[in-house]
């Protein structure tokens, strides 16, 4: 023990990790190829004769780890696009423009104390924020991004997602009655009332549309739209447009119905007494519901994926690189090099005092931009779900800026003012737009 | 945590001998239990509550309270059923500092009581000390405290615009209310040397006369002023939420207005035409040419829009100002020690937020015997008690942010 205690104590901080990181390694791999060896070929028949629970948990994955980035692309629009609405700079220190922003706030968020209240109903309150980021993270699941690219294409999808919506309220609930704080309570009820009152104007201007597409799998509404952009649904249901998108704003939470966390009257709301990684999930639940709700607005309303114009997309690459033979080899061997040198020589003849050298970065740099248009661009022309999802998210962030500009421009709307708009005005306009809806459908059919 | 141990069921009038005071403070919940037994039949009152109801806290840490004000909020739900400032958390002993002072010295702490438009806290005592004294200011003087006065009016209006919409939930016309504010304090930086306590009117005068850079800014910034306030307004004059919001809120008839003894530009706005500057003329503006916009709604948006028709004729004085300003000393020939005969002034000016008025006591020496301070801010805030009961939470701050008050000048 002795000998092992003055050897370890001799070794530095690097020969430490050392130490303790290979033979872990050694013993991972072992083990690892021991259980493919032994159990792999099983596994495989599994996963082959369980194909939709793979596509789920494949799907499931995807979600939970491009929520986050997706959640700090939207922070940082919002500070940025905000901050000039504000004729202010935003956040311009971390990253090129401040592009780095989201994620130094992540950190920050990571880094800080879990703080519990004395008090709070710790399970409650430990599981408040994992309620409200996993409700929001799962609608995403029946999301349809591109042509055959969602989680779940559920014949139900619209319901699970309006289900998923309402679920987030619990959450809230649960945040604002555990905190042991009476902002965080009035912040939860307010959030309750809200979400409850305008649940009803949302599902009902949806229902013109199930009537139109007679089905409520968000894929199939989708296919629904495609041709050209007067075949999208909100040029025949633009009243329900109108509802379904104060509705879907008051869902998110966003300005002008922010009421649940309505800073001046209620401090910081449900997540007052939130802190820490806690708080950050609320915060990444917010920014994920935004992406979200744009995102279902395009899909029931602005076609989804499809283009605006129906374009004589994808084409066929009529290039076979396995008939060039030898001369791919040739090809990949030579042609960087003579791309580089090529797209190097301008810069070097035409700027006496630049070396050879420098000119070649930049030549380097060019020909790897060139490169990744062109693989890109070939790419954009070949698969119709890189098309779908082009177009998929100039929509959605097309409304994500509309949320953010919205929270420039607005005041904050009065709770009572908030309760009697959604009973005395969307309702029944939601309702005269299902019945003519239905009204017209009928006359069309008969 | 058991049903029975919830603060809730803690009585309003428990002993800070009561064990479940002690067990609050274990839980670390913060009930505004009063001093026992209450000293006053409407604090008993107050700190009972009824079936329903609950205490919540807004302030002094409240992320919108303007300045250190706590309020002690008795709710229904949503609803406000009565409420308990406590003020004090600024507290400075200003007066007494002033006491202990020269004259001149005086102005610098008085200075901080309205830390928005200061100018006009040094206005007062100085002209209350040159009655004193028996001054006579030279005319060009008066003309440049005008001049600087009616520029931090419209920076101080032009901040209101931006305080009371962020109280309404809007984030931006604040920062847009800045542009004026800024290029107002910077021009007065130029001509005074500070940004925010300028320390800039004397007793006989003012410190330094107009100089070049605060004119060349000061006609730059005329030239598009009008424009730009209006265009900066834009934003929430036709926004239908923050219109809904304002109409109706906080609404106080004439008469409740005259016996809460408002004054300023809340009491015009309940129609009640009374400006200092012309029912108790002072400095030159008799001579200058100018209306007092009156509205007779009285409520919120009414407070809002007059602020902004005040800053039309600000405007209006500042131009005129500008021409007609005299040639001549800024300053009275004055010693530099000085002792008034014993006896007593009262000077009153038209301030942002209403009359603020000094009266000094001299009593031979070279300190003001006694020295008291009226500011506008303390005698609007009494009436958040009145105006904030029955409506909701959401709309007590812009109750409050809609009379304007400055904590500085509350707590003194």
């Amino acid at each position: 023990m002795t000998v092992v205690g003055r050897t370890w104590d001799r070794l530095t901080l690097p020969g430490k990790v050392l130490a303790v990181v290979v033979p872990l390694g050694a013993i991972v791999t072992v083990g690892l190829g021991l259980f493919v060896a032994l159990l792999g070929a099983g596994i495989v028949r599994f996963l082959g004769d369980n194909l939709p629970l793979v596509r789920f948990v494949a799907a499931a994955t995807a979600v939970l780890v491009l929520t986050i980035p997706s959640a700090f692309l939207i922070i940082y629009l919002e500070l940025k696009v905000i901050a000039l609405m504000n004729l202010r700079y935003g956040p311009d220190r971390v990253g090129p423009f401040g592009a780095a922003q989201s994620v130094a706030h992540g950190l920050k968020v990571l880094s800080k104390e879990d703080f519990t209240p004395t008090g709070a109903d710790v399970p409650v309150f430990t599981m408040a924020p994992v309620v409200v980021f996993l409700s929001s993270v799962m609608s995403l699941l029946v999301l349809p991004f591109a042509p055959g690219l969602f989680g779940q294409d559920f014949n139900i999808g619209l319901l699970y997602f309006f289900a998923m919506g309402g679920l987030t309220v619990v959450g809230l609930l649960m945040a604002g009655w555990s905190s042991f704080n009476k902002y965080s309570l009035l912040g939860g009820l307010r959030s309750a009332a809200q979400v409850v009152s305008y649940e009803i104007p949302l599902t009902l201007s949806v229902a013109g549309i199930l009537i139109l597409a007679g089905t409520m799998s968000l894929n199939q509404i989708v296919i629904d739209q495609s041709g050209s952009f007067l075949d999208w649904f909100v040029f025949k249901q633009p009243l329900a447009f109108v509802i379904f998108f104060i509705a879907v704003t008051a869902e998110a939470n966003r300005t002008p119905f922010d009421m649940a966390e309505a800073d001046q009257e209620l401090v910081a709301g449900f997540a007052t007494e939130y802190s820490g990684m806690r708080f950050g999930f609320f915060f990444f639940a917010e920014y994920v519901n935004v992406f979200i709700v744009s995102g279902l607005t395009v899909a029931l309303f602005f076609g989804g994926w499809n283009a605006p114009i129906a374009w004589p997309w994808p084409v066929t690459v009529g290039l076979d690189p396995g008939s060039l033979g030898l001369g791919l080899l040739a090809l990949i061997a030579l042609g960087p090099p003579a791309l580089i040198v090529a797209l190097a020589l301008p810069f070097w003849l035409t700027n006496s005092r630049l070396p050879f050298w420098q000119a070649l970065v930049i030549g380097f740099v060019l020909f790897n931009l060139v490169a990744v248009a062109a693989f890109l661009g070939l790419a954009f022309l070949s698969f119709d779900w890189v098309v779908g999802i082009v177009w998929f998210m100039l929509k959605a962030y097309a409304f994500v800026f509309v949320f953010i500009w919205m929270r420039g421009t607005l005041p904050r709307i009065r709770i009572d003012q908030l309760m009697g708009f959604a009973w005395k005005w969307l309702l029944p306009a939601a309702l005269l737009n299902l019945f003519v809806t239905a009204l017209a459908v009928i006359v069309v059919k008969s | 945590m058991p049903a029975s141990q919830t603060p809730y069921d803690i009585p309003a009038h428990a002993s800070t001998d009561d064990p479940r005071v002690t067990l609050d403070r274990q839980l670390g919940v913060f009930e505004p239990i009063p001093p026992y037994p209450p000293r006053t039949e409407r604090e008993a009152e107050f700190y009972t509550l009824a079936d329903g109801q609950m205490f919540v806290n807004m302030g002094p840490q409240h992320p919108s309270t303007h300045g250190v004000l706590r309020i002690v909020l008795k709710l229904d739900g949503e609803k406000v059923v009565d409420l308990d400032p406590v003020l004090g958390y600024l507290h400075r002993g200003v007066e007494k500092l002033c006491e202990n002072a020269d004259y001149h010295q005086a102005i610098c702490y008085t200075d901080p009581l309205e830390y928005v438009s200061s100018l006009f806290m040094e206005w007062s005592p100085v002209m209350a000390f040159e009655k004193l004294l028996d001054v006579t200011v030279p005319r060009r003087a008066e003309y440049i405290r005008v001049l600087s006065g009616e520029l931090l009016r419209i920076a101080s209006h032009a901040l209101y615009m931006g305080w009371f919409a962020l109280d309404l939930g809007g984030i931006t016309p604040i920062l847009w209310s800045f542009i004026e504010r800024d290029e107002i304090v910077d021009m007065l930086a130029a001509l005074t040397g500070q940004r925010l306590l300028f320390n800039y009117y004397r007793i006989g005068g003012v410190n330094g006369d107009l100089n070049h850079e605060f004119l060349s800014r000061l006609g730059a910034w005329m030239s598009r002023a009008t424009e730009q306030i209006e265009s900066n307004q834009g934003l929430i004059n036709a926004n239908e939420i923050f219109v809904r919001r304002a109409r109706g809120l906080g609404a106080v008839d004439r008469e409740t207005a005259l016996r809460m003894c408002w004054t300023g530009p809340n009491l015009r706005a309940s129609g009640v035409p009374f400006d200092v500057r012309r029912a108790h003329p002072y400095s030159v503006y008799p001579e200058l040419a100018f209306d007092i916009p009156t509205r007779e709604e009285g409520d919120s948006l009414a407070r809002y829009l007059l602020r902004m028709d005040e800053i039309r004729q600000s405007l209006r004085i500042i131009d005129q100002c500008l021409h007609e300003m005299p040639d001549g000393p800024v300053m009275a020939k004055l010693p530099r020690l000085l002792r008034p005969r014993p006896g007593r002034a009262y000077a009153a000016i038209e301030g942002p937020r209403g009359q603020l008025a000094t009266y000094a006591i001299s009593d031979g020496s070279d300190q003001p015997f006694r020295m008291r301070i009226h500011d506008p801010s303390f005698i609007h805030l009494q009436s958040v008690g009145l105006l904030t009961p029955g409506n909701l939470i959401a709309d007590t701050m812009a109750i409050m942010a809609s009379l304007d008050p400055v904590m500085g000048g509350v707590d003194k």
